[in-house]
């Protein structure tokens, strides 16, 4: 206290109004981010008016065919955080984060990956038995874009907040090197609990499925022709009979989904997992929970 | 009066708070940015045929390396032929009726070409002649005349069409790495374009019937390696 009342006489308005203006100038003509700056280092709050406007353009376009006539409001009550690496290097394996704030009840949430042809990632449908607070997957990026996460609450509002992302070719990427070994093992899953169980703490697992979810945008190694596309069009979480969340996908979703989420247990049971893919094929594996100790 | 006075200080000092922090953000985040190894591949003795997108050369034997500055200055001279040679994005089969498809037109550098196909590691040859013949025009078959070929950043699709047109005979390739996201981050107008390519005389008449996965143990026939 004794420090704060003598630094208030010391600091008198005029200085003070001077600092905060040379601190002004420095972040002007210092920071690499000024508008001005000749830096090829891409801002998209900084890039031509052109982009601004094709971004938004986009984003517009883009809520109507997802939400009609609904609209997305800002999250002035910071309901979602959105984690995406502002740059990613690999662009076909981006890792996404999406937290929600405890409290609101959330119905759903959307991954919109907005410059991908197909910008859809990912929608939860969360069940009684989810924990919707937090949900890692990674996606495929094509180009510098925003990717949007909207929740939609119980009380039927549409929640949206973005980020941008630097990556580029990640829908053209190949998963792996040899596709016949990728459709071997397609189906394929593990869960790895992620706390210790509990009957009364909601839980966090990780999933993953071997899936190759290619996107017929993709080149075979091997005979070198384009591998035909074939993803993972839903994913069905249930535990002991009751649904922890739906997933409906497209192909912006990376090979070997891995999807992190939360469920709430209250008693030992089975986690079952049923995915279907592009060519109508199912795959269910079921997993104890918690695993029996061997 | 002092009251007021302390009140105008306080917002002041405030205000310093927030300009400095957001300073000292910003820095971070650029530093931590530029932290980023820039690998590079070694050129490949062929056409590059692993995944497109990845570390690519750093140069390209034949022709020219090139960045933002000398485009500008190659652009300003007017006389070079630019090729824009990123993929078409392809609506992938099966995809259902009301799923959500909506690839963004091409935007390319103005008076670009794009032609989709040119720069992958094995050519269509088709597309081969269509891009013969399109440099060929577009250069008035000078082999002297420039050429500049691009797609993204850390895409190989522009590398092996550049090798390509040296191998054409041109001897004025100019590769430009950094492809249209430095273009349009340095704030330089596009312009949406259309691809060039080959007309398909029936389009997709022969549909491969989807092949069920080798059951496990049972391996394919592989071509030998060359």
């Amino acid at each position: 206290m004794g420090m704060n009342r003598r630094r208030r006489r010391g600091w008198s308005a005029r200085e003070a109004l001077f600092t905060s203006l040379l601190a002004a100038c420095i972040l002007t003509f210092a920071s690499p981010n000024a508008a001005h700056s000749q830096t090829t280092t891409f801002d998209p709050a900084h890039s031509g008016q052109d982009d601004t406007a094709a971004r938004a353009q986009r984003w517009q376009a883009l809520q109507k065919a997802v939400f009609g006539q609904r609209t997305v409001e800002n999250d002035t009550a910071s309901l979602i955080t959105l984690d995406a690496p502002p740059r990613a290097l690999d662009a076909a394996l981006v890792p996404i984060g999406i937290e929600l704030a405890p409290g609101k009840s959330v119905k759903s949430v959307w991954l919109i990956v907005d410059n991908n042809p197909g910008p859809l990632a990912g929608h939860f449908t969360f069940g009684p038995k989810a924990d919707p607070r937090s949900i890692k997957l990674r996606v495929r990026v094509n180009e510098y874009t925003y990717i949007h996460a909207v929740a939609e609450t119980t009380d039927g509002k549409l929640i949206g907040v973005e980020k941008f992302v630097k990556a580029a070719g990640g829908c053209s990427a190949p998963g792996g090197a040899d596709d016949s070994e990728a459709l071997k093992s397609m189906g394929l899953m593990k869960l790895k609990l992620l706390n210790e169980f509990s009957t009364s703490k909601p839980m966090q697992a990780q999933l993953m499925i071997r899936h190759p979810n290619f996107n017929g945008m993709q080149m075979n190694q091997t005979t070198r022709t384009y591998t035909a596309a074939r993803y993972i069009r839903s994913a069905d979480v249930t535990y002991n009979g009751s649904s922890v969340f739906h997933l409906d996908s497209d192909i912006s979703l990376a090979t070997d989904p891995v999807i992190t989420f939360g469920f709430v247990p209250h008693e030992k049971g089975q986690l079952k997992v049923v995915v279907k893919d592009s060519k109508n094929d199912t795959f269910d594996q079921s997993f104890d929970v918690p695993a029996p100790v061997s | 009066m002092s009251r007021a006075f302390s009140l105008s200080s306080r917002i002041a000092r405030c205000a310093t708070v927030l300009l400095v922090a957001g300073f000292a953000a910003a820095h971070a985040a650029r530093s931590a940015e530029s932290t980023e190894p820039p690998p590079f591949a070694p050129e490949p003795e062929g056409y590059w045929t692993g995944a497109m997108s990845g570390p690519v050369p750093e140069t390209l034997k034949g022709g020219k390396v090139i960045h933002l500055e000398e485009l500008l200055t190659l652009l300003k001279h007017g006389t070079v032929a630019t090729v824009d040679v990123s993929n078409k994005p392809k609506r992938p089969e099966d995809l259902a009726k009301d799923a959500l498809w909506l690839p963004l037109p091409q935007q390319v550098i103005p008076g670009s070409l794009w032609i989709p196909g040119a720069g992958l590691g094995t050519v269509e040859r088709a597309v081969e002649t269509v891009y013969r013949k399109r440099l060929s025009t577009a250069t008035a078959s000078n082999p002297t005349f420039p050429i500049v070929i691009y797609c993204h950043e850390r895409c190989w699709l522009s590398w092996n069409a550049a090798k390509r047109a040296v191998s054409y005979g041109y001897r004025n390739v100019y590769w430009f790495p950094d492809g249209i996201e430095a273009w349009k981050a340095a704030g330089h107008k596009t312009v949406v374009a259309q691809p060039i390519e080959p007309k398909r005389v029936k389009p997709a008449a022969a549909k491969p019937k989807p092949s069920a996965p080798a059951p496990a143990g049972q391996s394919e026939v592989k071509p030998p390696a060359s």
